[in-house]
């Protein structure tokens, strides 16, 4: 493809993306990471598509409903680009689970639905030396932004202590607009083009039609990433 | 003094997305938040716990720069200060 030429192509090829959950913000994050051609995208989700997911879970259609989410995630993304290798499991993300998950990874996204998880993503990303592409939504709000251990705050630094679990429905269309932020931030990273959402989080307020961004600072006495000394580049 | 009082996500939703303030002299961030708040129990209630201070994944802004929100009743606030609260988002 012209944009990114042959050398960039072949870099997407070559990358292995962990994508942390198959609901509303891994749908569209999945989907246009396949179609750009990211090489290897591992997906895991535990969870069964049931009619009110359709609203905006693009990876599921309506005769998917009772299926594994990782099975007709794994069909769908393999319909859209035959050419990559996608590995949908069917498993929930935990502190056994994590590390097999995300053994290959280039990058995490994160798509998930509750902060524990998050953490834990957070920290394996710490541990491995790899980007964790963070995203949340609720309603017609949401949230992103990049994290590079080492570089910019980790999740723990910005968000010290989780809100409440969110017991608000999500619009497609946040999940979308999130997604592609995700997804942008994913393919900027691996080509190592552009400028990073890093050291900002970005929040969106749909209603509003507003998109702000503030500065994150890392927490110096942060549990999770403080006195770790810096990657080596 | 005008103070510039910005609420984010479901905070904004309860208690309204900008609020221009007269605010007073000696007027602490926390002190202001908790009077723009006081009229509406829920949004007061989303942002404050029982004892009154910020439930503690309140993100708090001042001028774009992030103020622990523990030390949100010691800063105080001047002229054309931006103060905005946001609570972090946990859908997917
Ligand atoms: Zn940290």
């Amino acid at each position: 493809m012209m944009l990114f030429g042959d050398e960039g192509q072949e870099l997407l090829k070559d990358a292995t993306i962990f994508i942390a959950g198959a609901g509303g913000l891994g749908s569209p994050v999945a989907v246009y990471l396949a179609v750009l051609g990211v090489g290897t995208i591992i997906l895991a989700d535990n969870d069964t598509v049931e009619r009110t997911n359709l609203n905006r879970q693009i990876l599921h259609g309506e005769r998917d409903i009772g299926r594994r989410k990782s099975v007709s995630a794994g069909d769908r993304l393999e319909a859209l680009n035959p050419d990559i290798t996608v590995k949908a499991i069917d498993a929930t993300i935990d502190a056994t689970t994590v590390h097999s998950l995300t053994d290959t990874a280039d990058g995490i996204v994160d798509a998930l639905d509750n902060y524990p998880t998050r953490y834990l993503l957070n920290r394996i990303a710490i541990e491995k030396d790899i980007p964790l592409f963070h995203g949340g939504i609720s309603g017609f709000f949401g949230q992103a932004t990049t994290i590079i251990p080492g570089e910019t705050p980790c999740l723990r630094c910005i968000f010290p202590h989780p809100p409440p679990r969110e017991v608000f429905p999500v619009a497609g269309v946040t999940a979308g607009f999130i997604g592609m932020v995700q997804a942008t931030e994913v393919c900027k990273y691996l080509l190592c083009k552009g400028e990073l959402l890093a050291n900002r989080l970005l929040l969106w307020d749909g209603m509003q039609a507003r998109v702000e961004e503030i500065a994150i600072e890392k927490d110096p006495s942060c549990e999770d990433c403080a006195g770790r000394a810096p990657p080596e580049h | 003094m005008k103070v510039k009082l910005r609420f984010f996500a479901r905070f904004g939703e309860l208690l309204g997305n900008s609020l221009c303030i007269e605010g007073r002299e000696g007027m602490s961030v926390a002190g202001l938040v908790r009077e723009a708040a006081a009229g509406n129990k829920a949004g007061y209630d989303a942002i404050f716990d029982e004892t009154g201070a910020f439930r503690n994944f309140v993100i708090v802004m001042r001028n774009k720069k992030r103020i622990r929100s523990q030390d949100a009743d010691l800063i105080y606030i001047s002229e054309g200060d931006e103060i905005a609260v946001f609570p972090p988002v946990a859908g997917g």
